[in-house]
């Protein structure tokens, strides 16, 4: 089975400490101000004595990695794929125009446009790490341990055996598109109503439904003349057959 | 891109971008573990990886900082360093950007206009050194050894500042720990003979009340608090004039009464008593004063306690019936920072004391001695100078200070009053009295006091910009430091060390080069003629594969017992036992058992103003960090919604602060997360130092406002006895 890489959360273990935001930001050059990853608090009303044992969540997350991305959908490029090998949802920035499309089209808001790059940016499950064998900089400092990541599909992984003891009580959030987001929750996460809906211009949709290949065009199109060398000197690879996943 | 239409790969673009470098798939693995199936094969840059512990704040996590080209990219989490669980906080994370903080001090900077005017000279180390030597040399003739006063915050360098004080002459050294936890150590030394090490993780029902594990965060416990009460179901009480992340997380909260925790301790131990639901052989044998604690407790029943502090009666029984059920494994949480009221000792002897009653000490899941680490101490002779005062300039104020932390606000006193002598130089590295004592400008005229003040640093701080010379220092990833033993309660007692990561920035010098070159100046190079490695090899003397263990891992552990310590051996007391009576508190003319006044009642119209932490911030510290600037963009006075109304003020509306002693102005931030007569505001905002431009004019400075009372008992600061008036700033 292909891997599907994810996150299986224990919110109820979240402190809401911000480890995992701060060492996103400096894992990615994170642009002042913006965000790949966030807690959502939801601390609920201060209630002196007993507390109520649906009490405070703190819910970590980020890009979903989902198994039906909108924001595939709502790429004219083709910059933003879903990785067959890994099932990461991936932004190939050689290929990103900076249109912004992408941005509404992911329910969870967890896409902007790089404040520096002028390219979209969102979690990608650090890969400069884990090409060094290092866990993404998020679950690597997590205080708590809330977070653990790996391929779900591998039994023998650390997050593959969590989200088969907890299968049946797994939590994701629920967005008005189900995208089939792979970050799960164990227990309960709190906050569930954040997520909206995947907004996709039409004409992408159009473009989707009649003419897929203008992705393509479009792409190249954005990448001058320097790609169309490249194109030509690769354009015999073998892997074109993993284009058909946007 | 469907249907193949496209003529190109991604992996191509990737290729011909040269996004993946050949052969780099499954590249080698740096102090780290992924599977290989969850790595990735993107490009492999260059990466090198260096151990060292953190320094964002006193708890010294072990980290790998990575490096590129001699540049930190990333401070990552040490795996194998069971104190910290294997984590970094976010401060931990933002240790890079204090490092290249563009406001970092660069080179030596002499004042060259008035105290605190901002006008400074750049001179050459040689220049910075022979002034400063010469000035203290000045001092210390004219006002003795002891007119020279030191002071030098948590770090693994300070010791050096310590050693300098004490060969130059001077008994005048401050440490931090008289504006934080001077009371609550001197509570626990004085009730079990040493400073005990909660084994939270090991606990199944934990009191905390004064602390906020969950935001201010002390490793291993803030990590075990959680996995305690995941995994064996420990039960939290929170007690917290605030809702903290720590209540909110807890199974019961209670916005207790500011100042009333000694009366809910004692209610405790009333009904634990009254009902002994104690091990009453453990008491018999293992503690002293049970039967004047019996007495002594009558009075503070269940209902006495909840009129004055707010919980109620049954509750508070409850709660003492279900804590001594878990016992042994159950605890009040000791905590740390209990600098907050003028008899803080006292109500910390009251945690003690129920803590006595639950009999947990030395057990799993209650409060531990300190495990054995192995480090040697490194001796010296230091001069003795027969024409010195005899004594501290704070002491015989308080009756049992800590000799080797002294107080700052005493010494502040006896500074601005030349009672009993007077004091004309101080020197200063790594703590900043001015951004976080109370009553700033009582510190700034103790500055004015000064004839000459030399402040090493990293950062402009607000103690830096009142002084005379500024010595820019390394930061922790630049220098090498000594072994350090550091007690992880059932976690390990383990030893670090730092070396250097990238070379000094700048012109920054380690403080012990600073202390080093001082001496040489003033014919005391002797007490400095070595080298940090051979300083090292000193303390590891007794640890002979230690130095080649901490090189591989970065951490060396002592594999030393952790329960059963006091097995078959006497507590450090007069009694020898579990001291619930104090004998030596009774010989002193202090109450040897803990008698509860009620707190000063709040004036109408007024709020006491309470202090506490973040997650995110270090008091002053961590003022101009980019990063956690982000997070915390400023400071906001939390006012509760009933009182903001009565007020007339909105959420996010500027107030005015104003205390006896200071006002301040910043936001109001109007939240339920707080009782009606009390506020609150982080630490480190508004500095007067212009050179950190992130907290310049930006938010309040509660040390400008807190009025400085101390514990009668240790001179600790009581930071929450300021009673603050609140109005809407009309523009």
């Amino acid at each position: 089975m292909a891997q599907q890489l994810a996150m299986v959360i224990d919110a109820t273990k979240c402190i809401d400490c911000k480890g995992c935001v701060a060492a996103c930001k400096v894992a990615n050059n994170v642009p002042e101000g913006q965000w790949r990853n966030w807690i959502k608090q939801d601390e609920g009303t201060p209630t002196p004595g007993v507390l109520p044992t649906a009490k405070t969540r703190f819910q970590p997350g980020a890009c979903m990695h989902c198994e039906n991305p909108t924001c595939v959908d709502a790429c004219p490029t083709g910059a933003t794929y879903k990785d067959k090998e890994t099932g990461a949802v991936i932004i190939n920035d050689a290929l990103c125009i900076g249109c912004g499309n992408c941005i509404p089209a992911c329910p969870y808001n967890a896409r902007f446009r790089n404040a520096v790059k002028r390219k979209a940016d969102k979690c990608n499950y650090c890969p400069e790490r884990r090409a060094h064998g290092l866990l993404p900089a998020c679950v690597d400092t997590c205080p708590t341990k809330a977070r653990v990541f790996g391929d779900i599909n591998d039994p023998e992984s650390e997050a593959g055996r969590l989200f088969r003891k907890n299968k049946a009580k797994l939590v994701q959030v629920a967005a008005k598109t189900d995208t089939k987001p792979n970050m799960y929750y164990i227990g309960d996460p709190g906050l569930q109503d954040w997520a909206g809906e995947a907004v996709i211009p039409a004409s992408m949709i159009a473009m989707k439904e009649s003419a897929p290949f203008i992705k393509g065009i479009v792409g190249l199109s954005g990448l001058g003349v320097l790609a169309m060398l490249s194109r030509q000197l690769f354009v015999s690879s073998d892997e074109n057959k993993e284009n058909d996943d946007a | 891109m469907s249907d193949s239409k496209q003529k190109y790969s991604r992996r191509d673009f990737f290729k011909a971008s040269g996004l993946i470098a050949a052969g780099a798939v499954g590249g080698p693995t740096v102090l780290g573990g992924l599977r290989k199936a969850e790595a990735a094969a993107p490009e492999v840059a260059p990466m090198e990886s260096h151990f060292s512990a953190c320094d964002m704040c006193f708890n010294k996590c072990g980290l790998i900082a990575r490096s590129e080209n001699g540049v930190v990219t990333k401070l990552d989490p040490n795996p194998k360093f069971l104190k910290s669980r294997g984590m970094l906080c976010a401060r931990g994370n933002a240790g890079i950007n204090q490092v290249y903080d563009p406001d970092r001090l660069k080179y030596p900077l002499l004042r060259v206009g008035e105290r605190g005017e901002g006008k400074w000279k750049r001179i050459s180390w040689d220049e910075a050194l022979d002034l400063a030597a010469s000035k203290m040399e000045e001092v210390r003739k004219k006002y003795l050894p002891c007119g020279h006063l030191f002071s030098a915050g948590t770090d693994l360098q300070s010791q050096f500042v310590g050693r300098f004080a004490e060969v130059y002459g001077s008994f005048n050294v401050t440490s931090h720990e008289s504006l934080c936890l001077v009371s609550n150590n001197r509570a626990f030394l004085d009730t079990f003979g040493e400073v005990p090490h909660p084994d939270v993780l090991n606990s199944k029902y934990i009191i905390m009340a004064g602390a906020n594990r969950f935001e201010a965060l002390v490793t291993p416990d803030s990590m075990d608090l959680m996995t305690t009460m995941r995994e064996n179901g420990c039960k939290l009480v929170t007690l917290d004039p605030r809702y903290t992340k720590t209540a909110a997380l807890s199974d019961e909260w209670y916005p207790i009464k500011p100042g009333t925790d000694m009366v809910f301790m004692l209610a405790l131990a009333h009904v634990i008593v009254g009902e002994k639901l104690y091990d009453a052989q453990w008491i018999e044998e293992k503690t002293y004063g049970i039967e004047q604690l019996a007495e002594h407790v009558k009075q503070y029943t269940p209902e006495f306690a909840a009129e004055e502090c707010g919980i109620p009666a049954k509750a508070i029984a409850r709660i003492a019936r279900e804590i001594a059920a878990a016992a042994p494994a159950a605890m009040i949480y000791p905590g740390r920072r209990s600098s907050d009221y003028e008899d803080s000792t006292q109500i910390r002897r009251a945690f003690a004391i129920v803590n006595g009653l639950l009999g947990n000490w030395d057990r799993p899941g209650g409060l531990l001695a300190a495990r054995a680490v192995g480090l040697k101490g490194v001796q010296y002779d230091a001069p003795w100078y027969d024409d010195n005062h005899y004594d501290r300039v704070d002491a015989d104020k308080v009756p049992m200070m800590f000799e080797h932390e002294g107080s700052f606000l005493l010494t502040r006193d006896a500074v601005l009053a030349d009672d009993p002598y007077e004091v004309r130089g101080w020197l200063v590295y790594k703590t900043n009295p001015m951004g976080t004592a109370p009553n700033r400008k009582k510190t700034i005229e103790m500055m004015n006091k000064m004839d000459f003040v030399t402040v090493v640093d990293i950062a402009m701080s607000d103690t830096a910009w009142y002084a005379d010379l500024v010595l820019p220092s390394q930061s922790y990833l630049e220098r090498a430091d000594p072994c350090s033993g550091l007690q992880g309660s059932s976690a390990c007692a383990c030893v670090i060390k730092r070396d250097p990561v990238i070379d000094p920035l700048y012109e920054s010098r380690a403080c012990f080069d600073v202390m080093k070159g001082l001496a040489e100046r003033m014919d005391l190079g002797e007490f400095f003629d070595f080298t940090i490695p051979e300083y090292r090899e000193k303390q590891l003397a007794g640890l002979p594969k230690a130095e080649e263990v901490l090189d591989r891992d970065g951490v060396y552990y002592n594999p030393s017992k952790v329960y059963g310590i006091y097995e078959g051996k006497v507590y450090k007391t007069l009694s020898k036992k579990v001291e619930l009576y104090n004998q030596r508190y009774e010989q002193m003319g202090i109450d040897p058992l803990p008698v509860y006044t009620p707190p000063t009642k709040v004036p109408a119209n007024q709020f006491r103003l309470v202090i506490g932490r973040n997650a995110l911030v270090t008091q002053s510290s961590t003022a101009n960090n980019e990063l956690l600037h982000e997070f915390v963009p400023t400071n906001t006075l939390w006012l509760n919604p009933q009182a903001a109304q009565k007020l007339n003020i909105a959420d996010g509306d500027v107030v005015q602060v104003s205390s006896s002693v200071g006002t301040q102005e910043l936001k109001a931030e109007v939240t339920d997360k707080i009782r009606t007569d009390t506020v609150y505001m982080l630490t480190g905002f508004n500095t007067l130092s212009t050179r950190q431009h992130l907290a310049h004019n930006n938010g309040a400075s509660i040390a400008d406002i807190l009025e400085g009372d101390i514990d009668a008992i240790t001179g600790n600061a009581a930071l929450h006895t300021t009673f603050v008036t609140v109005t809407r700033k009309v523009a």
